[in-house]
C-alpha cells in the first residue's frame, strides 16, 4: 500500500479544524463506503444508516488515527463492520435468526483488500482528471462515456476536427498519466486492476 | 511490476473511466451525509462507551425468557457515571449512576433537544429518535459526558 501524502495532509487538515478539507475526504472515500454498502446488499435506507456511523466515527478519530495514510483501510473495516451491524439486527427483528451467518457470506479479506486498492485507484485518477485543463476533462469524459461517444459525435460536440480527435486523446491520456497525483502509483501493477473490471 | 506510468492509452482511458463512474454512482445524499458530519468535530465531553446492550446480548438469554418481555437495554459507562437506557414503547426511560440532578441532551444530526434530569437521576426522552443520535448529559456537579453513537 502506497502511502499517499494527500490523504495523510487531509486528515491533519481536518483533524485542525478544515472543514474543507474533511469535505475533500467524504468526496474521494465515499465511494469506497458506498460500493461496500452495495457488496452487502443494503436498502438506501440502511445505506444511509450505515454511511452516518462511519463518518461520525471517523469524525471522533479524526487526530487519534494512528497512521493516517491507513484512512481507506480504517473506512472499509469499520463501514464492513456497520453493515454487518445493519444486517444482523434487520435480520433478528424480521425473526430470521441472528442473520449473522447469512451477512458472512458478503465477507471476504481479499474483496475488502481490493476494494480498498480499487478506491485509492479511483481517488488518484479522479484527483488527475480534476487537475486537467477543462478542454481535456470534456474530450476524456465524452471518450469514457458508458456506450463511448463516437468520434463523429465527439467532433460535432466539441467542435474539433474527427482527425484532430486522436492526437488530442493521445496528449491529454499522457497529463493524466504524468499527473504526481498518480506518482507514487508503483506498487500494484495493472494486471492486478483487472480483477475488478 | 508496471506502475502507472506504463499503463497504455488503453489501459489508462479504462481505468480512469471506472474511475469516473464509481463517483458517479454514489447519490448526492449520500456524499452530503458524510459532509455534514464534520459537524461534530471537537465536541468537547467525556466519552461514555456502551458496555451493555441487551438487544447485542439477547442470543445468549433467550432461551430463558420469554420474547414479549424483552424490552431493549442499554447501558454506557464512563469513569465518573453510567448511564442506564431503557427502550419503551414511545419513549426512552433513563437513568444516571450515581444518581444526581442535571440536563440530558439529544444530539441528532438534525440538531439538540433537552430534557432535565430528577434529583434520583431519571429522565425521559419523548420521543424515540429514528436516527442515530448520541447523549449528553450534564450533572448539577459539573460533570459532562458524552455517549457514543446510537441507533435503535
Amino acid at each position: 500500500m502506497r502511502d499517499d501524502p494527500t490523504v495523510v495532509a487531509l486528515v491533519n487538515r481536518a483533524a485542525g479544524g478544515d472543514p474543507a478539507a474533511w469535505e475533500q475526504i467524504v468526496e474521494r472515500y465515499g465511494p469506497l463506503v458506498w460500493s461496500i454498502c452495495a457488496r452487502f446488499q443494503l436498502s438506501n435506507h440502511d445505506r444511509e444508516d450505515v454511511g452516518q456511523n462511519v463518518w461520525l466515527l471517523l469524525v471522533e478519530q479524526l487526530g487519534k488515527l494512528r497512521v493516517p495514510a491507513a484512512l481507506p483501510g480504517w473506512l472499509a473495516t469499520t463501514t464492513q463492520r456497520e453493515c454487518l451491524r445493519v444486517v444482523t439486527t434487520a435480520r433478528r427483528s424480521e425473526r430470521l435468526g441472528t442473520g449473522l451467518d447469512d451477512a458472512l457470506q458478503f465477507v471476504d479479506k481479499t474483496i475488502i483488500d481490493e476494494e480498498i486498492l480499487m478506491a485509492e485507484r479511483n481517488a488518484a485518477l479522479r484527483a488527475a482528471f480534476a487537475e486537467l485543463p477543462p478542454k481535456c476533462q470534456r474530450l476524456l469524459a465524452m471518450l469514457t462515456s458508458d456506450p463511448p461517444s463516437s468520434y463523429a459525435v465527439i467532433s460535432a460536440t466539441l467542435q474539433i476536427p474527427v482527425g484532430s480527435i486522436g492526437p488530442q486523446r493521445a496528449r491529454c491520456l499522457e497529463r493524466l498519466r504524468k499527473s504526481s497525483a498518480l506518482a507514487g502509483f508503483d506498487d500494484f501493477s495493472w494486471t492486478e486492476g483487472e480483477h475488478y473490471a | 511490476m508496471p506502475d502507472g506510468g506504463d499503463w497504455d492509452d488503453e489501459q489508462l482511458l479504462a481505468a480512469l473511466g471506472e474511475a469516473i463512474r464509481a463517483r458517479q454512482g454514489v447519490p448526492e445524499w449520500f456524499v452530503e451525509t458524510g459532509k455534514s458530519a464534520y459537524a461534530w468535530h471537537n465536541i468537547d465531553g467525556e466519552l461514555a462507551q456502551l458496555t451493555f446492550d441487551s438487544s447485542r446480548d439477547e442470543d445468549t438469554v433467550a432461551a430463558v425468557r420469554s420474547e414479549a418481555a424483552s424490552i431493549r437495554a442499554l447501558t454506557f459507562t464512563s469513569p465518573r457515571l453510567s448511564i442506564e437506557l431503557e427502550v419503551a414503547s414511545d419513549s426512552l426511560l433513563g437513568q444516571i449512576i450515581p444518581p444526581r440532578g442535571g440536563m440530558i441532551e439529544v444530539h441528532t444530526t438534525a440538531g439538540v433537544a433537552s430534557s432535565s434530569v430528577d434529583e434520583v437521576g431519571c429522565f425521559a426522552i419523548t420521543p424515540i429518535p429514528t436516527s442515530p443520535f448520541r447523549l449528553r448529559c450534564r450533572t448539577e456537579d459539573g460533570t459532562d459526558v458524552l455517549t457514543g453513537w446510537i441507533t435503535l
